[in-house]
């Protein structure tokens, strides 16, 4: 899997039209520049040499240098990843909140308003773009009621220096409560919109499994054992429910990654993905190829870890 | 009677899906007959709120909004068919003679096109535009390569199952060669399928396209594009200026539920008739 993906990642780099090293130094170059670049980048050898190159190369883990820095691409991103995981965990843990609950509690009231209201809130989040709900959150929160920073991770004012990387984290640690509250009020309006957006599909998936589930004889036999309806709910229909929906997660998360990069752009949140924005502008072809890397490993990674846990919990699941 | 009033909200759904897309479909035809003046051209000062003579108010460059939004339904619908057609027609080749050959080729093809499908789609799109460059075909194309794995996986699922089926062998029997058979048996049997995948897909287009212009990537700059138009956003959000930000994104929206209303409502309504078939 990761082999096709990373063949994929360079066929389309580089097989397709588009010079890098042209995109480096512009077309007016002298032709013995553009000959040492080449050399350089180990472009003049045959495509499958620079192939088995290239694999090789990010078997040891070596993406390459950023052609706009001159420094190794995984050493900047290890400087951006912690940003976009804490923003993609908080967007996430917010749409698996509103997408159970609501989601639950819309299965139980068939058709009554909370439904109605879930069914709805589900079809036109799906066509909200991420961006725009950032945008009109950041006119609204941001400027009008000042209640909230339009854009970065922290105030400069507080002349923060990381450990880990973890914002949140790294202000607990040092039992800096300001940089906290600071960093935790930046946090709240990218990962609103983000986890609104994505809070859309879950709770689809979880009110039409949950409906299923709680016409099953199974729980049929709890109500009759006269179990309390929200304990049928939650701790029989709802359980059950999840098995399929776990596994859905996974592609969410892929889902999660791609609203990542528009959200970070809008919020100027120095994460991966606006990395990736900033480095296309740039065309910084071995930053662009390294990070998309990344993101290919982040998927296969969640996607071991839900098929782990798909087997973890629900017994008849076997490989 | 449940049964009658599920039907009939059902039907006002794909309604008003159709209206919308009608709606969107005639500002793009007509749009030099409806624009009231030219989106890429400074009409008066920049930034001015709605007012009677520009009802959607002025962006940064003194553009009259309204047009622009106008003009863009037409890059908007333009890319997402265009790409919507270039990944059905790249996938559902595919698909047919994935599912018809079978063994080493399929297994090699459906892996590929199952990496791709499991690669976040705008991540995709973002490395394809980059490499390619502005301009409408280039977009369509990015966009299409995410969705291509769509059709082939439905496509070659519905081929594997049906190509032992006894029609099928009958006209082999008959001495029908592969390429008619899958044309003339295979296919339109495996068609229906795809048309809610098509317009599902479309909707999804919009998105995508509307997200590689806001980055940027999109179509070159004087031509009127929703997503672009928001791209200068935070611009638009020190300047307060929400008329410039809300009538762009009002309009993603609106297309993107008529489109994803009028494929709901097409699912409910094509998909008891394709089981049937079976």
């Amino acid at each position: 899997m990761m082999f096709i993906l990373l063949a994929l990642i360079f066929f389309i780099l580089r097989i397709m039209p588009g010079d890098p090293v042209l995109a480096i130094v512009g077309g007016k170059a002298p032709q013995h520049v553009i000959e040492q670049l080449r050399e350089q980048m180990g472009l003049n050898k045959s495509i499958p040499a620079q192939f088995v190159d290239y694999v090789l190369s990010m078997l040891r883990g070596d993406l390459g240098k950023s052609t706009l820095t001159n420094r190794p691409v995984l050493d900047e991103l290890k400087e951006r990843l912690p940003a976009t995981i804490e923003l993609t965990a908080f967007a996430f843990v917010m749409a698996v909140l509103i997408g159970t609950f609501w989601g639950a509690e819309a299965a139980r009231k068939k058709d009554r308003s909370l439904d109605v209201g879930a069914r709805m809130f589900a079809i036109v989040t799906y066509a909200i773009p991420v961006f725009w709900l950032g945008l009109m959150m950041q006119l609204l929160f941001g400027m009008v009621l000042k209640w909230l920073p339009v854009a970065g991770r922290i105030s400069p004012a507080l002349s923060f220096t990381p450990i880990t990387g973890f914002y949140l984290v790294d202000s607990i640690i040092k039992g800096n409560w300001a940089a906290l509250w600071d960093a935790f009020k930046h946090l709240i309006m990218p990962g609103v919109a983000l986890g609104l957006i994505i809070s859309s599909i879950f709770l689809r998936m979880v009110r039409n499994n949950t409906v299923l589930m709680l016409s099953k004889d199974f729980v049929k036999a709890a109500v009759a054992r006269g179990i309390r309806e929200r304990a049928v709910l939650y701790g029989h229909a709802l359980k059950n429910a999840f098995v399929p929906i776990l596994t859905i997660m996974g592609l969410q998360l892929a889902l999660l990654l791609a609203g990542a990069v528009l959200t970070e752009t809008t919020f100027s949140w120095p994460g991966v993905g606006s990395y990736l924005v900033q480095k296309i502008r740039y065309r910084d072809f071995p930053a662009i190829q390294g990070t998309i890397v990344i993101f290919a490993l982040i998927v296969i990674v969640i996607s071991i870890c839900v098929d782990i846990i798909n087997a973890l919990v629900d017994p008849r699941v076997r490989y | 009677m449940a049964r009658k009033i599920f039907r009939s909200s059902t039907g006002i759904v794909t309604f008003i899906g159709a209206a919308i897309l009608v709606f969107f479909l005639f500002l793009a035809v007509f749009s030099p007959q409806i624009a009231p003046h030219n989106p890429t051209e400074r009409v008066s000062r920049p930034l001015q709120a709605p007012s009677s003579e520009f009802l959607f108010g002025t962006d940064n460059l003194g553009r009259d909004i309204l047009s622009r939004v106008i003009y863009g339904a037409r890059i908007a619908l333009t890319i997402a068919f265009l790409a919507v057609v270039i990944a059905a027609a790249i996938g559902i080749p595919l698909g047919l003679i994935s599912g018809y050959i079978g063994g080493v080729f399929d297994r090699i093809l459906t892996l590929i096109m199952d990496a791709i499908y499991s690669f976040p789609g705008l991540i995709l799109a973002i490395a394809i535009a980059a490499v390619l460059g502005p301009g409408i075909v280039n977009i369509a194309l990015s966009i299409a390569v995410v969705y291509a794995p769509t059709y082939f996986r439905v496509i070659r699922n519905q081929v594997a199952g049906i190509k032992d089926e006894l029609y099928v062998e009958a006209a082999r029997a008959l001495g029908a060669r592969s390429p008619s058979i899958l044309l003339r048996y295979i296919l339109p049997n495996v068609l229906p399928s795809v048309v809610v995948v098509l317009s599902m897909n479309l909707a999804d287009a919009i998105m995508t396209e509307a997200g590689l212009s806001f980055l940027g990537l999109g179509i070159a700059p004087p031509t009127p594009d929703w997503g672009y138009d928001l791209s200068s956003g935070q611009r638009f959000v020190l300047s307060k200026a929400w008329w410039a930000i809300l009538f762009p994104g009002v309009s993603i929206i609106t297309t993107v539920l008529g489109f994803s209303m009028f494929s709901e409502g097409l699912n409910e309504y094509l998909n008891p008739t394709i089981r049937e078939r079976r």
